[in-house]
């Protein structure tokens, strides 16, 4: 495989990685197209932040059932609620959770996948290992209720259970090429010249891991999307405000009555981020990898 | 011999991570699980009447005393009984596994074998209209909640809106047939969901597989596509596609999946887990962590068997 | 190809050959070793073997009688166990009738001495933990162990409230650990077929409780063989036994050693002009039970258990799921099917046995009891605002499909005590009223007091809770003072019931007996938290009027009594009440049946006929 230290190398063109990157995936339609619908889904819940719309989704002002008209344009639910304000809160609760969980379990899986791997072999390396292999055998419910318990029902309760869980994967996959790493010569050139063993891990390997990382937390903000539906649909999940999950929860016992439109509002939206996302990690990862051949 | 040996040592080595599992599993149900005692009491308890109930549970006695007892537990695989209804754990564990296992085999089996032969299809065609198409199908399968797939299948197939051609809930496995009739459409729901999932990552390994200098020498040889992928490419892959299987299967046979079961009405481990988890009912909680850690242990044990069965050049220190 | 390749090659083709050998072992294992479900039938297959499928929105937490605390395990339990008394099947309002007794009991003058004599030759049914595996007879002395085992601390019983402190040396019986062998004055046998309860007072209601599934008859071998596992080995001598048990389904078949006198429908209180549509004129004469197998299935989603019932070949019986009831109903009021439904299904629109409410702890300085009697004033007027701006109309509309009756006070209109006169201000949505009750109490948006409201997960309970805190913001709470604590489960609520965490508790209260006493009970001073009384409503009228009721009879000065009790609790404005559900439930033409989810229970499923195949066919064609 080729190395990252070669591609990060500068060519005859003056370009580095992520230059190349850039020009590659400006190429890919598709990649362009679906980050353009992720910035569509971004601007509403930016939206709804600052407050700009879907502000009344918790008032009851409807009949009850009312089908899409001009006024509710997705019709309302059981007790008289706007749907589609409801939905569009949800866009804001999903880039919240996504984010958050993104951030948090990329962070952690990059900080303790670096120290393993350079220590690797070590009593470190070791623990951490055998921490990733703990939580992966903890059942994953289990560790929800727990900690929702433990942190008194605060809201946060699920975004640390799913970065307590998330953050392996990236972990493994950094640890991996941290050891590829070390072995490489700007290491043992830093090393030669005294630098700190900290400073090494992350000012020289780490942001050679970026693209790896940057993968991952696309990977993480849509798994953490999905997995808050079942965790609302259990009673696990959000706890304030309103999400697509809820929703969802709400609607399965409507769906057998006829009324389709809770539903329906909040799995088209789901599923309209969710592919645009993923779609977009895949033209990522394409665009990062550098052996695919790009023209210049 | 040599194997044997080494599977010795690893499960040796593997005695730290069940350790670890018990022990955060443990303080997680004892200090931030529900507490049981509510949920059993009657109408207009006395405070005396709840003291008693919470002794009876166990849970005035000291922590490292409850853990011990549940070391004495795993290694003599005798859970008691569970507290909600009183039935023997050992005995919910053997009713309840087969059936888990009968309800995702053959999604499992099914999802990972359609999955191959997916990603083949694409890899073959890698790049023109069947490819994109396929990964497209896959990124659908990858962005549709479960839920959604559960509720959608049953009421498209199951209900009398639908297609009525499946029994909406129940399970029997008196004969075939019937067996047929009753995990048809869960297992159709799971394949659906699993997938995308598979066949992306099957196609990465195969495309990562096709890249490598051997294959294009071979391919500098003249060796037709064909051969080329069946003998070079599937096999080299099987590699990490054998670690992701095994890897997959403590979470199958323990965890069983808990929509399915709750919403086709199968009584499984997964429903009966997560009955656990939300009121606290211990002695059930302590067998199925246990289970899923040795289970865990295993599966890296075999998946590492694999790896030196298959390349020689990993050795078994 | 090079020497080490092929070897590679040979390696992963075994590989793969032992993966696909493993799975299908795997698969025939899990044929032969998955436990085969005895002959099942698909219908009343032309065998002529007549199964009832019956369901339950929920599995039954136990059933052995000492912990049968859910409507659910109670069903159950009265088919599987006998008890003294039971309701007359079909007489309404219901009526008690010896079950297990051979007469309505021997009260002495002072209402403290109950004689009842036990019918002779009932058995129990068949079963290993008999010496040689068959049931004996049911004698005077198991009924003194099964109420016994109420008071053993090593059975968890949920029902021992119902007889603490009521029957002589009981408790003393309990606190001196227990023993079986020991004799309790107030509980004995005094020949083989009778037993003498001697009561501690006067309690008018013990009769209703040895009706109760928690009063079933056990036997202590089948205790002693089963130990623990007792609880899913029930052994009884009730009309069925249970032949499997799991966590989605219960069989039951008849007990053959149940002997029970031919039905007189008469005698049960039937009544052809409201109950004539059902076809029950057929089990008329017969003995019962009539059915060869009964199935049970616990089915939690509504959406699940209303598909498996109109596929018409699944279960037969189940209550009207609220999404439904626009497709399914042609009015609510008066309650009637839809042509294409009325013609497959029967129908029947039963009030629950019981109401939901929501108390106010009269324990939170903010809202309830005060030292500073200006500020309990002002509370009083805070309560009674929230109260007035409550829309229960709404809340019947959304939740209950408009079929729940909304009724003043905590006496349900099912209770014989319900004054159908009683003044309806306390349930009638009046948000202006409540905007001024406030503003001449000097309440405002800064000064109000938060108000958490306390629910357990599910979709319906967070739209419960914005419903709410939309008509609190209508009566000028701000958005920020209304909050929702969700609980994990249903145990981690009652938790902070018990421990008064909570300013405000809703619930619902199922009634355990035909009596108002079982209302009232829960504003009684004694029984605050953590007895049933969440709201810690203290007063010492109330209390007065509750012990002096407690020891009479039914009669109308005791009605008055009961009344008067309601009418403080509304006056106070301790609690917003209340609603009781009203159930359809539907179940398929050719079962024959008056389902019951109140007192008489599953002790219906006693009477259950089916239609023979043509007759089903004639009723469910079209």
């Amino acid at each position: 495989m080729n190395t990252v230290a070669e591609a990060a190398s500068i060519d005859a063109h003056g370009d580095s990685l992520w230059l190349k990157a850039l020009h590659k995936f400006r190429r890919d339609r598709v990649g362009m197209w679906s980050l353009g619908v992720v910035s569509a889904y971004a601007l509403v819940a930016l939206g709804v932040v600052l407050g700009w719309w879907a502000n009344d989704w918790a008032a009851v002002t409807g009949p009850k059932w009312a089908p899409m008209s001009a006024q509710y344009w997705f019709g309302t639910n059981i007790i008289g609620q706007d749907i589609f304000a409801r939905a569009l809160y949800g866009t804001r609760t999903a880039f919240e959770v996504g984010l958050i969980v993104a951030l948090g379990a990329t962070l952690l899986g990059a900080v303790l996948g670096a120290v393993a791997g350079f220590f690797s072999g070590t009593f470190i390396d070791e623990m951490v290992i055998w921490i990733m292999g703990v939580l992966d055998s903890v059942p994953f419910i289990l560790l929800v209720a727990a900690i929702a318990y433990s942190l008194q029902g605060s809201p946060w309760a699920m975004h640390v259970a799913m970065i307590a869980t998330f953050w392996i994967t990236t972990a493994r996959l950094v640890r991996g090429e941290v050891i590829k790493l070390k072995g490489l010569e700007f290491v043992e050139a830093a090393r030669a010249i005294g630098v700190s063993k900290p400073l090494i891990i992350f000012r020289h390997i780490l942001p050679n891991t970026l693209h790896i990382l940057l993968v991952q937390a696309t990977i993480s903000f849509v798994a953490a999307i999905k997995s808050e539906v079942i965790l609302s649909f259990l009673g696990l999940g959000v706890k304030e405000g309103m999400s697509w999950g809820l929703m969802i929860s709400e609607s399965t016992f409507e769906v057998l009555a006829g009324f389709f439109n809770n539903f329906i509002a909040a799995s088209i939206l789901m599923f309209g981020l969710v592919m645009a996302f993923n779609l977009f990690s895949d033209a990522l990862q394409d665009a990062l990898d550098p052996r695919t051949v790009s023209r210049p | 011999m040599d194997i044997l040996q080494y599977s010795i040592r690893k499960l040796i080595a593997g005695i730290p991570l069940i350790l670890g599992v018990t022990l955060v599993s443990f303080l997680l149900i004892v200090y931030f699980g529900p507490d049981q005692t509510y949920s059993l009491l009657g109408k207009n308890p006395t405070a005396a009447e709840i003291a008693e109930l919470r002794s009876q549970l166990g849970y005035d006695q000291p922590f490292v005393t409850r853990y011990l007892q549940y070391l004495r537990e795993i290694v003599t695989l005798d859970f008691g009984s569970s507290q909600a209804n009183d039935e023997k754990v050992s005995s919910i564990l053997a009713r309840t596994i087969p059936v888990s296992l009968a309800l995702s085999l053959p999604g499992f089996v099914l999802g990972n074998l359609l999955g191959v032969a997916l990603a083949l299809v694409a890899a073959y065609n890698r790049g023109r209209w069947l490819d994109k198409f396929i990964m497209g199908f896959a990124a659908v399968g990858m962005s549709i909640s479960f839920l959604i797939v559960i509720i959608g299948f049953q009421i498209l197939l199951s209900s009398s809106d639908g297609l009525d051609l499946f029994p909406v809930r129940g399970w029997d496995t008196s004969t075939p047939l019937q067996y047929l009739r009753y995990v048809t459409v869960p297992t159709l729901a799971t394949v659906f969901v699993a997938l995308g999932y598979n066949t992306r990552f099957y196609r990465a390994v195969i495309v990562e597989e096709m890249t490598r200098d051997h294959v294009r020498t071979a391919r500098a040889f003249g060796i037709p596509q064909s051969q080329l992928f069946y003998k070079n490419i599937l096999k080299n892959s099987m590699i990490p596609i054998v670690t992701r299987v095994v890897f997959s299967i403590p979470l199958i046979v323990i965890s069983g999946s808990l929509l399915l079961e709750s919403y086709f009405g199968i009584p499984g481990i997964g429903y009966v887990t997560y009955d656990a988890i939300v009121t606290g009912d211990q002695p059930v909680l302590k067998a199925v962590v246990a289970l899923t850690a040795v289970l865990f242990v295993v599966a890296q044990l075999l998946t590492d068997i694999c790896y030196r069965i298959v390349d020689p050049r990993v050795s078994l220190k | 190809m090079a020497k080490p390749a092929t070897r590679l090659l040979r390696a992963t083709r075994t590989k793969a050959l032992v993966c696909r050998v493993l799975i299908g072992v795997f698969t025939a294992c899990l044929w032969s070793c998955t436990p085969a479900d005895a002959d099942r039938d698909a219908g009343n297959s032309p065998g002529g073997l007549k199964v009832f499928r019956y369901s339950l929105d929920s599995a039954p937490s136990s059933l052995d009688p000492v912990r049968a605390s859910t409507l659910y395990a109670n069903q159950i339990v009265v088919v599987l166990y006998d008890t003294l008394y039971v309701y007359k099947y079909l007489q309404r309002p219901y009526e008690m009738k010896p079950g297990l007794a051979a007469a309505m009991p021997e009260i002495s003058e002072d209402g403290l001495i109950y004689t009842i004599r036990l019918r002779e030759g009932v058995l129990f049914a068949d079963d290993p933990a008999f010496p040689d595996g068959k049931g004996r007879e049911v004698t005077a002395d198991d009924f003194v162990y099964s109420l016994k085992r109420h008071f053993d601390p090593a059975t968890r019983s949920s029902g021992a409230w119902l007889w603490q402190g009521r029957i002589e040396g009981l408790d003393e019986w309990k606190a001196a650990g227990s023993d079986y062998a020991a004799e309790v004055s107030g509980l004995r046998a005094l020949d083989r077929y009778t037993v003498q309860i001697r009561l501690v007072q006067p309690y008018p209601q013990l009769v209703y409780t040895l009706a109760m599934g928690f009063s079933g008859v056990v036997p202590h071998e089948a205790v002693e063989y089963y130990g623990r596992e007792f609880s899913i080995n029930p052994v009884g001598s009730g009309p069925f036994r249970l032949q499997s048990y799991d966590a989605t389904r219960a069989i039951l078949i008849p007990n053959r050693n149940s002997h029970q006198e031919p039905v007189d429908l008469a005698a049960e209180g039937y009544d052809p002009k409201t109950q004539g549509e059902l076809g029950l004129e057929i089990i008329d004469g017969r003995v019962p039970p009539f059915i060869d197998r009964l199935e049970i299935s616990f089915v939690k989603e509504g959406s699940a258990r209303w598909s498996s019932f109109t596929k018409g070949d699944e279960i037969q019986y189940t209550g009207l799921p609220n999404e439904q009831v626009p497709r399914v109903l042609e009015s609510t009021n008066p309650v009637k099917l839809r042509k294409e439904y009325a013609e497959r299904y029967h129908m029947r629109a039963e009030m629950e046995a019981g109401f939901v409410y929501s108390a106010f702890n009269m324990d939170f300085p903010e809202l309830g009891y005060n030292p500073d009697p200006n500020r309990e004033k002002r509370n009083h007027a805070l309560r009674c605002a929230i109260i007035k701006g409550v829309n229960w109309n709404a809340q019947n509309d959304s939740w209950y499909a408009g079929l729940g009756t909304i009724f003043p006070g905590i006496i349900p209109p099912l209770l014989p005590e319900f004054d159908s006169e009683l003044s309806r201000a306390s349930v009638t949505y009046d948000p202006e009223g409540a905007r001024r009750l406030l503003a001449d109490n000097g309440w405002d948006a800064a000064n109000l007091p938060p108000l958490t409201y306390g629910t357990t997960p599910g979709p319906t309970s967070r739209l419960f809770f914005e419903q709410f805190r939309a008509w609190l913001m209508d009566i000028g709470y701000p958005k920020e003072k209304v909050l929702l604590k969700t609980y994990a489960t249903f145990g981690d609520i009652a938790k902070a019931w018990s421990n008064s965490e909570l300013p405000l508790v809703s619930k619902g209260w199922g009634l355990d007996y035909p009596d108002a006493e079982n209302t009232l009970q829960l504003f009684f001073g004694p029984n605050a938290a953590p007895g049933s009384n969440d709201g810690n409503y203290r007063n010492p009228e109330y209390d007065a009027l509750y012990r002096q009721a407690a020891v009479m009879q039914p009669s109308p000065k005791r009605t008055v009594i009961y009344r008067r009790m309601n009418e403080m609790v509304i006056d106070d404005c301790a609690a917003i009440s209340g609603l009781s559900r009203v159930g359809i439930a539907l179940w398929h033409r050719n079962v024959i049946a008056l389902p019951d989810r109140t007192f008489v229970g599953g002790r219906f499923l006693n009477y259950v006929d089916i239609l023979p195949p043509a007759g089903a066919d004639a009723a469910m064609a079209k």
